[in-house]
C-alpha cells in the first residue's frame, strides 16, 4: 500500500507513510501529518499496536470506527480528508484523525440581531450540523452528504425535514449538484452561482450564518446546503420576501415589526429609482413637483454645469467607492475613511460646485435605503439595479423610469427559485390543489 | 383562485378610459348614453354571469381546447384567430393612445413613436413571458395601482369644483333610447371576464367562482364615474370638447399637501402602469391563440424556457403596432377605435353565448354518459 500512495502523491514532507512491526504482525500506516491530530493517531494505532494488551487485531475489528476501505481508487481521497490509512493482514482501514482548524464559537458579524442567537454557524461541518440539530430536535432532520468539486472534493452537507421538503425542489437541487463541474469549491457564493443564479440581478438562494433562519428554513421545508470550509448556509428556494424579512421580525414587537417591513420596500424602491427620478425630474419633467419645491431643486444645481446624469454618475461613483473602500480596508481605518469621504469630500463637491447639495441628499438616501434590505446578497444584487433605469431616465424621463420599473416587476415574477415562483403576493402560505396553474403541469 | 378573476374585470374597467370609452359616451350624452350604459351593465353582467358558467364546465380549459373539443381544426383556427385579433388590436390601440398621451404631457419634444417603439419593446418583454408570470404581474401591479386610482377618484368626486348641477341635467336625458356606439363602448367596461378565455387554462378542476355580484357592481360605478364626474369638472357642453377628457379632468385637480401638486401626473404614471399591463395581457392571450393554432404539441402553462415561437409572434404584434401608429394620425385613431369598439362588443355578444351553447352541450354530453 506504502508504495502505492508513494506514487500517488507528489513529494510532499508532510506525508507519513509508517511500517511497523511487533512481533510477527505487520501494519503500515499512511497519512499526511499536517491535516492530522497525531496524538489520535498514537492513541488509536501506535500505542495500542505497541502494547498489545489486547490482540490488535481485534482492537481494530472491535472499533467501529475503522473502516474498511477496499477500493484503492479512494485512498488518496480519503488520506487528503484527514483520514489515517492502516493496513493489517492486507485488509485496508480508514479512521478519522482529522484536524480542523476553525474559528471556535463564531458570532454573528454580517446579520446581527439585538434580540437572538448570537452565535453563528462553524466552518467545520460536524459544528455545524451539532448547531442545526440542538436548535431543530426532530427525527425528520435528514443529512445528506456529498463532495463538489473535481478538485477539491469538498464536503457538502443537505439537510432538510424528511416530511416538510418539497420533493419536486429536492430531486431539482440533486438534479443541479450532480451535473456541477467546477474544480474548486471555497466559499458558498461559489456554490450559489454554480447552482444557476450566475447571469441574474436577484438572488434566488439565501445565504445566511444564522441557525435561527436555517433552522425556520428547515421547518417551512426548505433545503439547506452546508459546505466544509464556511461558515454560511444556503437557504433555497427562498423568495423575494424572503430577503426582505429580517429576522428580529419575528422576535420583536409585532406592530413596529410590520411597520419596519413596510419601511424595508419602501427604502428598496427608493434606493432603486431615486437617482433615476432625480434625472427624470431634472432634465424632463420639472413640472412634476409643486412650483416652490422645483425652484429650490434647480437653484441648489443653478452652479453646475454639466447635465444631471453626469452628476448623478460622478456622485454615485464616489459614493460606490466610499463602500467598496470601507469593505476593503482594515477595520481600524475605516471609518476614517467614511469621515473623510461623507462629510468632507461631499461639502466640498457641493460648495465647489460640482454637484448640487439635492444631489448629495439623493446620494445619501440611496446609501443609507441600501444598508436597510437586512439580508447581504440582496443589498448587493439591489444595488445594481439603479444603474440600469437611469438610461430610460436619460432618453425618456419619467415615463422611462416607469417603464424600466415595469420591466423589473416582469423580471421579478419571471424568476422561478426551484420550481417556485420568486415574486408572488400572498403566496406564501398557499394550498396547492386549488392554486391557478396547478392543472398542467402534470 | 377567485382573485385573479377579478383582478382581470378590475383591470380592464378601470381601463376603459385609455379606449376612449367616456369620449364616445359624453358625445352621446343628450341622445341616450344612459340608457346605453344601464342596458350594457344589464347585459354585460348576463354575459359575465353566462361565461362563469362556461368556465365552471370546462375547468383548465382554454378557448382552443374548448374548440376542439367540439369542432375539427380547421373550423376552430379562424375563429380563434378572430378573437385573437380583437385582443392584439385592444392592446395595440391603448398603447398608441397611451404613447401620444406621453407625447402630450411628459416628453412634448419626443416623438410619440419613439416612445411607442420603446413601450412596445416592454410589453413584448412582458407578453413573452409565461402565462403564469403575466397573471403575478398583473396582481403586483393592480395591488399598487387600485388605491391610488381610487384615491384620485374619491378626490375628484369630493372635489368642491365638482358641479352637481350639470351632472343633473345631464341625468335629466336618461330616458332616451338607448344607441349603438354608447351601448357597445360602455360593454367594455365589463367585459374583463373574456380574459379568462384563455387564463382559464390556469383554473384547477375544484375552481369554483364566488362573489359574482361584484362584476356589475363594480362596473357601474367605474361607469358612472368616468362618465359623470367629467361632466361635473367640464360643464354639460364643455366635457365633448376634450378628447383626453380624463386626463384633463384630473389636471383640474390639487393635491395641496403632498410633494407633486398636479394629480394628472400621479394619474398618467398609474395610468401607463395599466396601459402596459393591459397591453401585455393583450398581446399575451392573443400570442396563445395563435400558437394554438400551429400543430405543435401543447405545451404547460409555466414552461422554464421562453419558446421561440413566443418572440416571434409578439414581435410581429409589435411591427404591426408601430405600423398602425405611423400610418393612422390621431384623429383616424379615434374614428377606428370608436368603429372598432363595435365591432368587438358583436364579437363578444356572439362568442359568449356560441361558447355557452357549447358549454350546455358539453355538460348536457357528460350528464347523458353519467346516467
Amino acid at each position: 500500500m506504502l508504495n502505492r500512495i508513494e506514487m500517488l502523491f507528489a513529494e510532499a514532507r508532510d506525508l507519513t507513510l509508517n511500517r511497523l512491526q511487533n512481533g510477527n504482525l505487520v501494519i503500515e500506516v499512511a497519512y499526511i501529518a499536517t491535516l492530522c491530530d497525531e496524538s489520535k493517531v498514537s492513541d488509536f494505532i501506535l500505542v495500542p499496536f505497541a502494547k498489545q494488551e489486547i490482540p490488535f487485531e481485534d482492537a481494530v475489528k472491535r472499533n467501529p470506527s475503522f473502516k474498511r476501505l477496499d477500493d484503492p481508487a479512494k485512498w488518496a481521497e480519503t488520506i487528503l480528508h484527514g483520514f489515517v490509512l492502516l493496513q493489517l493482514n492486507g485488509v485496508v482501514y480508514k479512521l478519522d484523525v482529522a484536524r480542523i482548524i476553525r474559528n471556535e464559537n463564531p458570532q454573528t458579524m454580517v446579520e446581527t440581531v439585538i434580540m437572538g442567537p448570537q452565535i453563528a454557524l462553524s466552518e467545520d461541518l460536524i459544528d455545524s450540523v451539532n448547531i442545526i440539530r440542538s436548535r431543530y430536535p426532530s427525527e425528520e432532520l435528514s443529512v445528506e452528504e456529498r463532495t463538489i468539486g473535481t478538485i477539491s472534493k469538498t464536503r457538502l452537507l443537505l439537510v432538510f425535514d424528511k416530511h416538510r421538503v418539497d420533493a419536486n425542489v429536492l430531486s431539482s437541487i440533486r438534479e443541479k449538484l450532480e451535473r456541477i463541474s467546477d474544480p474548486i469549491f471555497t466559499a458558498t457564493g461559489e456554490l450559489v452561482r454554480s447552482l444557476g443564479d450566475r447571469y441574474r440581478l436577484f438572488p434566488s438562494m439565501m445565504v445566511t450564518e444564522r441557525p435561527d433562519r436555517v433552522c425556520t428554513g428547515i421547518e417551512d421545508g426548505k433545503v439547506i446546503l452546508l459546505l466544509q470550509g464556511s461558515m454560511f448556509a444556503i437557504v433555497l428556494p427562498s423568495t423575494f420576501f424572503d430577503f426582505m424579512h429580517a429576522v428580529d421580525d419575528s422576535y420583536d414587537s409585532f406592530w413596529m415589526t410590520r411597520a419596519m417591513i413596510v419601511l424595508r420596500y419602501f427604502a428598496a424602491l427608493l434606493t432603486i429609482t431615486l437617482p433615476a427620478l432625480y434625472v427624470a425630474i431634472m432634465s424632463y419633467n420639472p413640472e412634476l413637483f409643486r412650483v416652490q419645491l422645483t425652484f429650490s431643486i434647480s437653484g441648489s444645481r443653478s452652479a453646475v454645469p454639466y447635465p444631471s446624469f453626469v452628476e448623478v454618475f460622478i456622485m454615485l461613483f464616489m459614493i460606490e467607492s466610499l463602500i467598496e473602500a470601507s469593505v476593503r480596508l482594515p477595520k481600524y481605518i475605516g471609518s476614517t475613511a467614511t469621515t473623510v469621504g461623507g462629510l468632507i469630500l461631499g461639502q466640498a463637491a457641493q460648495q465647489a460646485g460640482l454637484v448640487s447639495s439635492i444631489m448629495i441628499i439623493v446620494t445619501s438616501v440611496v446609501a443609507i435605503s441600501n444598508f436597510v434590505i437586512p439580508v447581504n446578497n440582496m443589498s448587493t444584487a439591489i444595488r445594481f439595479l439603479k444603474y440600469p433605469l437611469i438610461i430610460p431616465a436619460i432618453f425618456f424621463g419619467i415615463s422611462g423610469v416607469a417603464l424600466g420599473m415595469f420591466c423589473y416587476l416582469i423580471y421579478l415574477s419571471d424568476l422561478r427559485s426551484f420550481g417556485k415562483p420568486y415574486f408572488r403576493l400572498f403566496g406564501r402560505t398557499q394550498l396547492q390543489s386549488g392554486d391557478i396553474g396547478q392543472v398542467n403541469q402534470e | 383562485m377567485n382573485r385573479y378573476f377579478y383582478y382581470n374585470i378590475v383591470l380592464v374597467s378601470l381601463l376603459n378610459l385609455m379606449l376612449f370609452v367616456p369620449y364616445l359616451l359624453i358625445q352621446h350624452r343628450y341622445e341616450g348614453s344612459i340608457m346605453s350604459m344601464a342596458c350594457a351593465a344589464i347585459v354585460g353582467s348576463i354575459l359575465a354571469l353566462l361565461f362563469t358558467h362556461v368556465m365552471k364546465t370546462y375547468p383548465g380549459k382554454g378557448l382552443p381546447e374548448i374548440l376542439t373539443l367540439f369542432f375539427p381544426k380547421f373550423l376552430a383556427v379562424p375563429f380563434m384567430l378572430g378573437c385573437a385579433f380583437m385582443w392584439l388590436t385592444a392592446a395595440s390601440i391603448v398603447l398608441y393612445t397611451y404613447s401620444v398621451l406621453i407625447n402630450r404631457f411628459f416628453n412634448p419634444d419626443t416623438s410619440s413613436i419613439i416612445v411607442l417603439t420603446f413601450m412596445a419593446c416592454v410589453c413584448l418583454y412582458g407578453a413573452t413571458r409565461s402565462m403564469f408570470t403575466v397573471i403575478v404581474v398583473m396582481e403586483v401591479i393592480l395591488v399598487v395601482c387600485t388605491p391610488f386610482i381610487l384615491f384620485v377618484l374619491f378626490k375628484a368626486v369630493r372635489s368642491p369644483l365638482l358641479d352637481w348641477d350639470a351632472i343633473r341635467t345631464v341625468a335629466h336625458y336618461w330616458n332616451r333610447l338607448p344607441k349603438v356606439k354608447p351601448f357597445a363602448s360602455s360593454l367594455f367596461v365589463f367585459t374583463g371576464y373574456m380574459n379568462f378565455f384563455m387564463f382559464n387554462r390556469l383554473n384547477s378542476p375544484n375552481f369554483r367562482i364566488r362573489f359574482r355580484w361584484f362584476i356589475p357592481v363594480f362596473g357601474s360605478l367605474i361607469l358612472i364615474t368616468s362618465f359623470f364626474v367629467p361632466i361635473g369638472f367640464h360643464g354639460t357642453d364643455g366635457s365633448a370638447d376634450y378628447l383626453y377628457i380624463w386626463s384633463v379632468t384630473s389636471d383640474s385637480l390639487v393635491m395641496s399637501y403632498g410633494f407633486i401638486e398636479r394629480v394628472i401626473f400621479v394619474f398618467l404614471l398609474l395610468y401607463l402602469m395599466l396601459s402596459l399591463m393591459f397591453a401585455t395581457i393583450g398581446w399575451h392571450l392573443a400570442m396563445e391563440l395563435v400558437k394554438s393554432c400551429l400543430p405543435q404539441p401543447k405545451k404547460p402553462v409555466d414552461p422554464a424556457k421562453t419558446p421561440r415561437s413566443n418572440w416571434v409572434i409578439v414581435c410581429v404584434f409589435v411591427v404591426m403596432t408601430i405600423t398602425y401608429a405611423y400610418t393612422f394620425n390621431e384623429k383616424q385613431n379615434l374614428e377606428i377605435t370608436s368603429y372598432w369598439i363595435v365591432l368587438r362588443a358583436c364579437v363578444e355578444i356572439a362568442s359568449v353565448l356560441f361558447l355557452f351553447a357549447l358549454s350546455l352541450a358539453g355538460s348536457g354530453k357528460r350528464k347523458r354518459l353519467e346516467t
